[in-house]
């Protein structure tokens, strides 16, 4: 059995679920929806899922957003607005219609349910429901395979983690042939793989379904009085009467470990931009063979420059990073960063192990460690950033990890 | 003595399934549109729904939806001409689908199943 390009696209529709609130994300989520926070220079967390997508043929996909959409909804109208309507495919963005409910999306299973006319309308066969907020590359024809073969109603993708990780995700319990037999959402004591007793097998929030059997338990969920969550309501519920599998995640692009993030925290998003500058990197965004796509402004290339006029003379030194274009380093160190497009750094200023969002200026005799700083915000000479955590307290948000974030357009002079 | 909100159109099957259902024991309100079937709810919770799909200003699929919206616990079984509205996945939020017949006895049965059934889970 195979499932090859075609047969993907006109079987599976695509629900994106992109309208979490990522209060912990904040201030990046300020005035954004998390799956439209930048990353890794010049992506929004969004186009790697969308990439996904593209590189896996699926073609008929719905985003379901809701909190502070605008900056979402300008990416994907200026970056992905690349499908043939007249060849039915699509990316339509889906806000809370109030057609069934004149509430807000109350939780995941409620947000389809909400568009169960959406469902109704294609009439798919199988319903793939993703995250627009975690780092990861997939091949999804794998797992439609793989769910196709052992005749699943569900499928959910899964895989490995430390087992003491295991309380912040969705503990699956298999049997020998990967059918799911336990689910525990975020348990106290995770129960250990059977393949491994230091890890725990869990869920990574990638679901399967036959569109029946979807349809079924969104309104059998919905007529109840539940969290109306994919994980804590209608998976516990279906492993007792219908054939779920636990589909081992797989990187599909090559034998490298799998990589896959969720960007739930402000140190989760910190570190998860350090994986890309790492010097082979888990998470290969050069890999031609599976592109990541995004919606770029046009940017003149990077230019470093050498300062003559200083006392002793400097060249720019960076090291480890990420530079986009528009970006203008003059005589200044940058380690272990990932820049957005048109970024300066001026001259003598030390930045390391940091993000920098578009538009910032870094002034002279900067030093910043250990930060996020946020889109448009001007850092004037000779300030330091990421070296005394009670003063940055006083200004920024400081995390427990101790990463510094200095929030979109800050004032600072 | 249970509610029922009868929701229906047509004048002449309403005043019919109305006297019918009396009979069986039952209060009877009406409504002729989904739109009506919203304030009657509103008026007052009814112990079960019995719902037209094709009527004018609401529907009955929206009209059941916007209903299980606010208080899902009330049980609804669509009663219509048409067996194609089955294929209406929002059809399969109700209780019931009764296709429509002159004999009665098949919608009377569900009512006492339905409601047998909800006393039960409550």
């Amino acid at each position: 059995m195979s499932l090859n390009n075609t047969q993907a696209y006109d079987k599976i529709l695509t629900i994106i679920l992109a309208g979490g609130q990522g209060e912990r994300l904040y201030p990046l989520t300020k005035d954004r929806a998390k799956p439209a926070v930048p990353f890794g220079g010049i992506y929004r967390i969004i186009d790697f899922t969308l990439s996904n997508c593209l590189n896996s043929g699926l073609r008929k996909i719905v985003v379901l957003t809701q909190y502070k959409s605008f900056s979402l909804d300008k990416h994907l109208r200026l970056g992905w607005n690349i499908f043939n309507n007249e060849l039915s495919e699509y990316i339509e963005q889906i806000p809370p219609q109030q057609r069934i409910s004149d509430q807000w999306y109350q939780g995941t299973a409620d947000a389809v349910y909400q568009n169960i006319y959406t469902l109704e309308k294609e009439q798919p066969e199988m319903v793939l429901i993703l995250s627009g907020d975690h780092i990861y590359k997939m091949d999804y024809r794998s797992m439609a395979l793989f769910h196709l073969e052992n005749k699943a109603d569900l499928t959910i993708a899964c895989m490995e983690v430390p087992l003491n990780e295991g309380k912040r995700f969705g503990v699956i319990i298999t049997d020998e042939e990967n059918r799911i037999v336990g689910f525990h959402e975020k348990p106290s004591e995770p129960i250990p793989s059977p393949h491994n007793p230091e890890t725990a097998l869990v869920s990574m929030g990638i679901y399967l379904f036959n569109t029946t059997t979807l349809v079924k338990a969104i309104i059998d969920d919905a007529k109840q009085d539940t969290n109306h969550d994919f994980g804590k309501n209608i998976i516990p519920e279906m492993i007792h009467s219908k054939r779920v599998y636990a589909y081992p995640f797989a990187d599909g692009t090559n034998n490298n470990p799998n990589y896959w993030r969720d960007i739930g925290t402000l140190d989760a998003y910190w570190e998860a931009n350090m994986d890309l500058v790492q010097e082979s990197p888990e998470f290969d965004l050069y890999d031609k063979d599976w592109p990541i796509r995004t919606h770029q402004e046009q940017n003149p290339p990077a230019k470093t420059t050498f300062k003559k006029t200083l006392p002793e003379e400097r060249t720019d030194m960076i090291l480890n990073s990420i530079v986009s274009g528009g970006c203008i380093i003059s005589g200044a160190k940058v380690e272990g960063c990932v820049l957005s497009p048109d970024v300066r750094v001026d001259t003598n200023s030390e930045i390391y192990d940091s993000i920098i969002m578009e538009s910032v200026r870094i002034g002279e005799n900067v030093k910043i460690r250990k930060a996020i700083i946020d889109k448009s915000v001007n850092i004037p000479d000779y300030m330091s950033i990421g070296y005394n955590r009670e003063e940055d307290s006083k200004h920024f948000t400081v995390t427990d990890s101790g990463i510094t974030v200095v929030r979109k357009e800050m004032h600072l002079i | 003595m249970k509610t029922i909100l009868l929701v229906e159109d047509d004048k002449n099957q309403r005043l019919l399934y109305e006297q019918e259902l009396r009979h069986e024991g039952y209060e009877v309100v009406t409504a002729s549109n989904g739109k009506e079937a919203l304030e009657r709810v509103q008026e007052r919770l009814p112990d079960i729904v019995i719902m037209d799909i094709n009527m004018p200003k609401m529907d009955g699929i929206e009209a059941m939806g916007r209903i299980l919206g606010k208080n899902k616990e009330i049980p609804v079984i669509i009663n219509t001409a048409y067996s194609n509205y089955k294929d209406s996945f929002m059809s399969w939020a109700a209780d019931a689908y009764i296709v429509k017949t002159s004999d009665l006895s098949e919608l009377k049965e569900k009512i006492k199943e339905v409601l047998a059934k909800k006393s039960k889970d409550s």
